[in-house]
């Protein structure tokens, strides 16, 4: 282009910008310099070729359809690109398409961008459903500032990871095919990240597009964060453990050598408490007969860390402990050859009001919470009277004698807790069963005693509907997750969080605590699941891969994984350390509402709204991480689908003895 | 451009009361309208997320208000889904239906059942991982079905069949399911769901059983009974009637020896049953076999001259050798059981023919390998034994020689088949030099002798015996694995069942001993068939089956001529 061109150009664009006066002055400069140099005028105007080109200059400025036709050309391109690189430039396009429509929004052309929407919202409704959803109400700039995902996304670049050949490939085609548009955007929204060598392979690459917060870097460097996530150093099973190798390295001079190093292989923090206990023990007659078997279990969990508890933990009294240790001994220990027993609590009669289900640790009481803002415990040691007596009922149910009496009329099953003035999304109960925790829409949390069957304290902290509570696996702790993007962490005997965990991007639909009770996870409506200090309140790992709503959470019982599902039903299973997911788990059709660990982390259970139970093998994918092993052949795998008859599962809990409770609300299949 | 048009927003906004409302105006507002619905809607998807739903009703959408802090949308509670209609003259506009209630009428209806409360029922879903099969657990695949297949059967009927079904089908619009989850609420009424403790028979499927007893009974050659086969095979949900079914069975073949007709149709209702995919038979299995052999091998079926029990006879044995072929794997020792209990029938010489026609029939369809072990050896006496039987100067009663010119036939048929299926598997005469196919031979024979004499067993024919003859079965068993090294294992336990009856072909067993060996020895044979293409075992196989053909032919004449190819034929004679 030589120096006249360009002075027409700058003609031009004042022209149609409208500063006359510098145009007056330019065109005098030039007249003036024409006059000097004698050089011959181009005339602007007149010259066909050159008002093309500046015609289809201006038109680029903002024509919609352009933005419609490059993108359109720039997909079929992709479509027909090299097989080894298409997955890669195929994610390229998402990101694209997004952008040209909120660009085409933000100018203004409304239904340009509603034609432009539809044209091509099949490619990405697969992978990004439920953003398109979201998307597809931006109907003015003023909601693109609104919104606040349209927000984030127009203030964030987006991370694609690409390999050397895939980028020239693009950068080739854009510039080749003049798409300054797809340009445009490609240069202001997308980060590369180039990767010398190969393309990645396509399971890698799940993560890219997800939203996340500030940004990826950002992520990655939260990533980077330690996390401590061994098993508490004073937990009864490591003391079951202990006593185990004791009483062992007693009976035979051999093994006391390995019992010592294995001692010493763990930190050597041994209070005069734990040497007590160790005393008391080791009076208990039953410890010699059982403890091999017991230390033959112990062993799978004793290669975790230990780890001190960073909060103050409540001190358990001596007659509960002991009957944990006797459940800890008669453990039956499961494996993908010994599955478990699941016993099956249904709830009836719901008239679709059950909102939630919790089961005591040792399944002897069920809670439910219910639309009505009531929650209702049922005490399962009681149950087996009142069937009889209902069974009785039952029989002569067509005489109006029920008529008379009336539902109200009989003694209730279950206790009745009334406080709450809005739906209850969620119920836990404390490790011994003497407290439940009850969250609401009403914003509130309730403490209730099952042993006065009454409300005790009621927690305000949260600005919108709560959604899910947690006690802490030691008792007197609890979580909390509400709508107000926050998680909290409380303790049973003040009124006020301590502390507060934001950061997430949508509602926190969910809350665990890790095993250690140093962390906790949450999982959120953002599609991550984040975990949290509980002591620092910051964020120490951000787990990305779902596609949608995170809606269960379970921390294996070793303290090194956990596993969260989605309303999809694809279950992720994480290595907390490493901040990476293991494999998804993929087999149920809707959304996985619980999922539990058994007790020595073997098995991985999952209910779900598509009316089953599955339960996991997780051992293998273990060992040969623990083995650090080429991943590929870690599948894990489905042992079993439970199907059961047209009923949700909307709780599965362990017991210490490994028995699986679940509990679900009958629906109606009509 | 939204998908809320403008005209929504002009009628809104004239409910509520605003009539200057200019069209710029609702066009502006219409994309916001949408967009706010999407909003609601995104809030609504969450509630019902938390409520633990996968349908979105009514009060997520209230709750999604209210978390918007705007007022919820009252009078939508009730449970049914709301029932829109077109506005007239509007093609889209919509509204709700409401109808004028009188306040008399509400206050005099009666008062509605109160909704039952709210319980919990425990169940086992697993144990150890297995589901027990208890009605609070969702049924096998394909059960609930089966019951609907029933009931079409009665509704057809009483339509097509002119039964008097109206009754049944009366009952049936009534009858609830027995199975007690499975309650449904017909009329919007709650139903406590009650769980029954024991096994009861739903009246249908007691309708269904006398139907099809008594048309079995007493019109079994109506077209009807042909319906009824065809649903007892095919219907799924009729596995509790099939104790009943066994029973029925066993009784009425105990008690109607006589009646042709009834034992035909009682034969075909056990078929059928068999043929029925969703029927676990086997545990009846036991009940049922006593009355099927009876249909076999009995003295008497019927009792006028003209019934064709003949036919009976060869429908049962088809049958039975369908049970044996699918069961045979789970009850090692049906075969077995059947085929002494066969044989004994047969070589007693003071049976009735008829049972001796039974018996020939129930063992040649057992299959080729049966006959060859089983009623081969026994041929040549037991042909002494009929000859006399047949011949019009000795045996001068027409309706015995009838009989035994019958059992005749069945015996050539027989020997027929079984050296027909000897024959026609192997291929096309193979061109390969005699000398060689015999060097191969001596080779794999002495490996497997020496093998043989490490094992210690009884009786051991002469290396040079088996290089010439050929025909003992031990040897070439066991020289078929050889090209195969990994079978070898496999291979000798066959050599063991072999080596106790080292010439099971040529019939010096008694025939009433071993019989379980010689079953799995014939398992052992149709493997080596499949691995025809060795050649030694086809070379052997050439000889046995052609010294089985001199023997036969012997004994039958010309008669068995008929069952051979052409080729083989002319190899052999």
């Amino acid at each position: 282009m030589d120096e006249l061109q360009v002075v027409e150009f700058v003609a031009t664009y004042l022209k149609k910008k409208g500063f006359s006066e510098a145009e007056n002055a330019l065109q005098a400069e030039i007249q003036r310099n024409k006059s000097s140099n004698n050089t011959n005028p181009i005339d602007i105007l007149n010259d066909p070729e050159l008002s093309k080109f500046f015609r289809t200059f201006s038109e680029s400025e903002d024509g919609p359809a352009r933005y419609q036709d490059e993108y359109s050309k720039l997909r079929s391109w992709t479509y027909s690109s090299l097989d080894l690189y298409k997955h890669e430039l195929l994610h390229v396009l998402y990101p694209v398409f997004i952008h040209c429509f909120m660009d085409l929004v933000a100018k203004g052309h409304i239904q340009e961008a509603r034609t432009f929407f539809n044209n091509f919202r099949e490619d990405h409704e697969m992978m990004h459903l439920r953003d398109l959803q979201k998307l597809e109400g931006v109907l003015s700039p003023s909601h693109l500032e609104e919104m606040e995902f349209a927000h984030s996304l127009r203030h964030s670049k987006v991370n694609i990871k690409i390999c050397q050949y895939s980028y020239e490939l693009l950068l080739q085609y854009l510039h080749k095919t003049q798409s300054t548009k797809m340009l445009g955007i490609i240069n202001e929204r997308i980060n590369f990240q180039v990767s010398p060598g190969q393309p990645s392979s396509i399971s890698d690459d799940a993560e890219i597009v997800t939203l996340i917060g500030s940004n990826q870097d950002a992520a990655n460097q939260i990533n980077q964060k330690e996390v401590h996530w061994g098993l508490l150093e004073d937990s009864l099973e490591n003391r079951l453990e202990k006593t185990g190798l004791i009483s062992d390295s007693e009976k035979a001079e051999g093994e006391n050598k390995e019992a010592e190093i294995d001692e010493n292989k763990k930190r050597p923090v041994e209070g005069g408490k734990q040497g007590a206990s160790i005393k008391k023990l080791k009076k208990d007659k039953a410890i010699n007969a059982t403890a091999k078997t017991s230390r033959l279990e112990a062993n799978t969990v004793s290669t975790a860390p230990r780890v001190k508890p960073d909060l103050a933990l409540p001190v358990m009294p001596t007659e509960v402990e002991q009957s944990i240790l006797e459940d800890l001994r008669n453990r039956v220990h499961l494996s993908s050859a010994a599955l478990p027993s699941v016993s099956f609590y249904t709830f009836i009669n719901t008239h679709n009001g059950l909102n939630c289900a919790s089961i005591s640790q040792d399944g002897s009481l069920v809670a439910g919470g219910f639309s009505d803002s009531s929650l209702k415990v049922w005490d399962m040691a009681k149950l087996g009277q009142q069937a009889v007596s209902s069974g009785l009922q039952g029989e002569n149910d067509t005489t109006p004698r029920e008529d008379i009496i009336g539902p109200n009329g009989r003694k209730r099953s279950y206790t009745l807790y009334q406080g709450h003035s809005g739906p209850v999304y969620s119920a836990s109960f404390s490790p011994l069963g003497d407290f439940i925790l009850s969250s609401s829409a009403d914003t509130t949390i309730r403490l209730w005693s099952t042993k006065l069957n009454a409300n005790l304290v009621c927690y305000k902290g949260h600005n919108y509907p709560v959604w899910d509570v947690q006690f802490n696996p030691q008792g007197h702790y609890f979580a909390s997750s509400s709508h107000d993007r926050t998680a909290r962490i409380w303790s049973m005997d003040r009124i006020q969080p301590l502390r507060i965990m934001a950061g997430h991007l949508s509602d926190v639909d969910c809350v665990r605590w890790h095993i250690n009770c140093n962390y906790i996870a949450t999982g959120s409506s953002d599609k991550t699941v984040r975990l949290w200090d509980v002591s620092s309140g910051e964020c120490v790992r951000i787990f990305i891969g779902h596609r949608s709503m995170i809606l269960s959470l379970a921390m294996s019982p070793d303290g090194r994984y956990m596993a969260s599902g989605d309303e999809d039903g694809t279950i992720m299973m994480w290595d907390l350390a490493s901040g990476r997911c293991v494999t998804p788990l993929m087999g149920h059709t809707s959304c996985v509402w619980t999922l539990a660990y058994s007790c020595e982390g073997s098995l991985l259970a999952s209910g779900s709204a598509d009316c089953t139970v599955k339960l996991w093998d997780v051992t293998t994918s273990t060992k040969v991480l623990k083995t650090e092993e080429k991943s590929g052949t870690n599948r894990l795998r489905s042992l079993k689908t439970l199907p059961t008859k047209s009923t949700p599962v909307y709780s599965l809990q362990f017991s210490r003895r490994n028995l699986l409770f679940a509990a679900g609300a009958l629906s109606k299949t009509s | 451009m939204s998908i809320v048009p403008k005209e929504t927003v002009e009628v809104i906004a004239q409910s509520i009361g605003i009539s200057h409302f200019s069209t710029d105006a609702a066009l502006a507002l219409a994309p916001d309208v949408e967009y706010r619905i999407r909003e609601i809607m995104q809030e609504a998807i969450k509630c019902m997320r938390h409520s633990r739903r996968t349908t979105l009703t009514t009060d997520d959408v209230d709750e999604a208000l209210k978390l918007r802090n705007v007022e919820p949308v009252y009078g939508f509670a009730s449970g049914g889904p709301l029932r829109f209609r077109r506005a007239i003259g509007y093609r889209d506009l919509f509204y709700l239906d409401d109808k004028d209630v009188e306040f008399k009428e509400v206050i005099e209806a009666p008062l509605p059942r109160a909704p039952l409360d709210t319980s919990i029922v425990c169940h086992w879903l697993a144990i150890e991982g297995v589901q027990p099969v208890i009605p609070e657990n969702a049924p096998v695949q394909g059960l609930k079905m089966g019951y609907l297949a029933g009931y079409n059967f009665l509704w057809q009927n009483s339509y097509t069949g002119g039964l008097e079904c109206n009754v049944v089908c009366g009952r049936l619009a009534i009858a609830a399911p027995s199975n007690g989850t499975n309650n449904e609420q017909k009329d919007g009424l709650p139903v406590e769901i009650k769980l029954p403790v024991k096994h009861i028979l739903s009246r249908e499927l007691q309708l269904y059983f006398d139907k099809i007893t008594e048309l079995a009974v007493s019109r079994s050659d109506s077209v009807l009974f042909k319906q009824a086969l065809v649903s007892l095979a095919t219907d799924s949900g009729l596995h509790p009637l099939v104790p009943y079914f066994t029973y029925f069975v066993a009784d009425e073949v105990s008690r109607g020896l006589n009646n042709y007709s009834l034992l035909f149709a009682l034969m075909r209702v056990v078929w059928n049953l068999l043929q029925n995919p969703h029927i676990q038979i086997e545990p009846y299995l036991h009940q049922l076999m006593p009355s099927v052999v009876t249909c076999l091998v009995a003295k008497r079926l019927g009792n006028r001259l003209a019934d064709n029990h003949w036919e009976l006879r060869d429908f049962t044995a088809k049958l039975v050798a369908a049970i044996c072929k699918r069961y045979g794997h789970v009850y090692n020792t049906l075969q077995t059981r059947l085929t002494k209990t066969l044989l004994n029938a047969l070589l007693d010489p003071k049976r009735a023919l008829t049972q001796h026609y039974g018996a020939v029939q129930g063992l040649a369809a057992l299959g080729p390998n049966v006959v060859r072990l089983l009623l081969l050896p026994n041929l040549g006496p037991y042909l002494s034994l009929l000859e006399p039987e047949m011949l019009l100067e000795k045996q001068k009663n027409e309706v015995k020689r009838h009989e035994a010119w019958r059992v005749y036939g069945a015996l050539l048929q027989a020997a027929g088949q079984c050296i027909y299926d000897r024959l026609k598997i192997f291929p096309p005469l193979s061109s390969l030099p005699a000398c060689s196919v015999w060097k191969t031979n001596g080779i794999v024979a002495t490996l497997s002798n020496k093998r043989k004499t490490s094992m210690d067993l009884e009786e051991q024919p002469p290396l040079k015996k088996i290089a010439t003859d050929g025909p003992v079965d031990a040897v070439s068993t066991s020289s078929m694995p050889t090209p195969m090294e990994e079978d070898a294992a496999a291979a000798t336990p066959l050599d063991n069942s072999d080596a106790d009856h080292p010439s099971s072909s040529s019939g010096q067993i008694p025939p009433d001993s071993g019989s379980e060996s010689r079953s799995k020895r014939g398992k052992g044979d149709s493997q080596a068939q499949k691995l025809s293409a060795i050649l030694p075992q086809i070379w052997k196989d050439d000889l046995n089956s052609g010294k089985l053909l001199v023997s036969l032919f012997e004994l039958f004449g010309e008669g068995i001529l008929s069952f051979i190819p052409a080729p083989e034929m002319s190899l052999f004679l």
